[in-house]
């Protein structure tokens, strides 16, 4: 079908497009060499990696009919996606409609990020250490306790006013408190991601472990399962998709504490490298901050949702 | 031989939330189940049979009375009782191999079934399906895997709690059949619990017949005909009309309700 055809395509040809007015039409104002956001051939190069391998892709899509299919599906998507990026270009560089300098265009955000790599990847490290650390520590607590009160009416009894207070309340709200008493604004950091993601891991495990069939308990019972046994090999694995539920849960909001902690208080990381640049007016490189940020997320919640794709095979539909 | 239960003067009482006062399940009923024996226990619903299997699996503790299993007190489950639901129990999580392993190595048998995994999932004509989760199975798939799982563990006695109940009746029949192989294979104590007066005089030895409120035995009936059974023969007729007039369901009188 030509019309297929013509749709596969669009990607490459709106990428194509992207790369030619970038060369080809004049930007809104002269650049003298020594701006540091002058035009470079960066934005040439990124975009030129894009259309060849949508250009390879079609080609692929010619031999595979797997392939073409996949194509067929993501390629509306693709293509609206880098029509956003033709326009946005047009907006910034080349007519300064949008409101210069405070919206810089990809090529001069590429550029900052490239100038500023080492400190954006001490940034980001410095980030993801603490992201890891207080879901780790929150996720670890909050299966201990949901798992706790799913099994026991008495710790329940004590555990269900504490979700329903902390569901309530944004967790950083606690964030000035937290900063005051914590020892070093790291742990103070850590307790808040620890504290947001405690909250939703321990109700969905709770829930989770409530809503096991009494019989498959009963069934594992004539088996001989000892006690510590129907807790991990029956209580946890019959409940693990609620308590993916609230891994993914937690980890939105762990992502929302880490950057407020940062923006409000821990001087390192991502959060604090966008309040910072935007202190100095770099407004290039703030924007590269963010970008970093949406990256880092996004792979995060993939990575996340890829384990749980695996661990809740034996799921009907995940 | 293992596998003789003894039951003597089982009382069951539960309290009850919406009334004051208790709910008696079972009153008195003493029972012996001799070792390779298949019992069904039929009557109707709420005269306290699934209290009784439960009670014999330890799953429910005996009000008054005792519960011997080869000679010693029943005290909470173990893998020498097993015990299959109407519901698979099979864990979504677990393959179905892995089902089986699973019990083996909770109940540490393993060491002496390991080998016989394999050719049970065989017999069940699951051999295509050892590595499918449950969703993936049809109903009857999934009460056969139950069913060897729960053999297994090689139980002394295996307690059915209606497990054909929530099957078509073909599947019920094949399964019936699948049922007896197994028990003669292995000469295992059977108890069933089922609602099907077919059933029972299919399978079964002897046919323990409850009345209901309090629960307790109401007749037991032997049946003397040779496996495999013939459901169309004139005895196994005879069998049935006889139990369901016991269980009030057939009368021969025409006199029945006046309205």
């Amino acid at each position: 079908m030509i019309k297929n055809r013509v749709i596969c395509l669009l990607p490459f040809v709106v990428s194509v497009l992207v790369i030619v007015q970038y060369l080809l039409m004049p930007n809104f104002r002269e650049f003298t060499p020594l701006d540091q956001n002058a035009p470079t051939y960066v934005w040439v190069w990124v975009m030129g990696a894009f259309a060849a391998t949508f250009a390879v892709w079609n080609i692929a899509a010619v031999f595979s009919r797997r392939v073409n299919n996949r194509l067929r599906k993501k390629a509306p998507l693709l293509a609206v996606i880098f029509l956003l990026v033709l326009i946005y270009d047009y907006a910034t560089l080349k007519s300064g409609i949008l409101p210069q300098p405070f919206v810089p265009w990809p090529d001069a955000i590429l550029n900052a990020i490239i100038r500023d790599r080492e400190i954006l990847l001490f940034s980001l490290g410095h980030s993801l250490r603490l992201l890891f650390t207080g879901y780790g520590i929150g996720v670890a607590l909050g299966i201990f306790t949901g798992v706790a009160a799913g099994w026991s009416l008495k710790v329940r009894y004590w555990i269900q006013p504490l979700t329903r207070i902390f569901g309530s309340i944004p967790p950083v709200t606690w964030l000035p408190i937290i900063l005051i008493l914590a020892s070093s604004l790291f742990s103070g950091a850590v307790f808040l991601i620890a504290l947001a993601v405690w909250y939703p891991v321990t109700s969905t495990t709770m829930n989770g472990v409530l809503s096991v069939p009494k019989s498959t308990f009963e069934a594992a019972g004539t088996f001989g399962v000892s006690k510590v046994g129907m807790i991990f090999k029956v209580a946890i694995p019959a409940s693990s998709p609620f308590i993916f539920q609230g891994l993914a849960q937690g980890m939105s909001i762990a992502c929302t504490a880490l950057l407020i902690a940062e923006m409000m208080g821990v001087e390192a990381g991502l959060g604090w490298y966008i309040n910072w640049q935007r202190g100095w007016a770099e407004f290039a490189a703030m924007y590269g901050a963010v970008v970093i940020i949406c990256i880092t997320f996004f792979a995060v919640n993939a990575v996340l949702d890829l384990t749980k794709r695996r661990v809740l095979r034996w799921k009907q539909e995940v | 031989m293992k596998g003789k239960l003894e039951i003597k003067n089982l009382k069951k009482t539960f309290s009850r939330t919406d009334m004051t006062g208790t709910l008696c399940a079972i009153e008195d009923l003493s029972l012996n189940i001799e070792a390779g024996e298949f019992v069904s226990v039929i009557g109707a619903s709420g005269c306290g049979k699934s209290t009784l299997l439960r009670t014999i699996a330890g799953l429910e503790t005996p009000t008054a009375g005792e519960i011997l299993c080869n000679g010693k007190e029943v005290r909470g489950t173990s893998p020498d009782r097993g015990l299959m639901f109407q519901e698979h129990t099979l864990f979504p999580w677990l393959t179905v191999r892995k089902n089986i392993l699973f019990a083996l190595k909770s109940s540490k048998r393993f060491g002496t079934n390991g080998n016989i995994v394999d050719s049970l999932i065989g017999t069940a004509g699951l051999k295509d399906f050892a590595d499918s989760y449950p969703h993936q199975l049809s109903g009857g798939m999934r009460q056969r895997a139950s069913l060897i799982r729960s053999l297994a563990v090689s139980p002394d006695v295996l307690l059915l709690d209606e497990p054909l109940g929530a099957l078509d009746s073909f599947t019920r029949m094949v399964l019936q059949d699948e049922i007896i192989r197994l028990w003669k294979e292995r000469g295992n104590t059977m108890v069933l619990i089922t609602h099907d007066v077919d059933e029972a005089i299919y399978l079964s030895n002897r046919i323990v017949v409850m009345s209901p409120r309090p629960g307790r035995i109401a007749e037991i009936v032997n049946v003397p005909m040779s496996y495999p059974r013939n459901r169309g023969a004139s005895d196994f007729a005879n069998l049935r009309s006889r139990l369901l007039k016991r269980l009030n369901f057939a009368s021969d009188t025409e006199q029945d309700y006046y309205l």
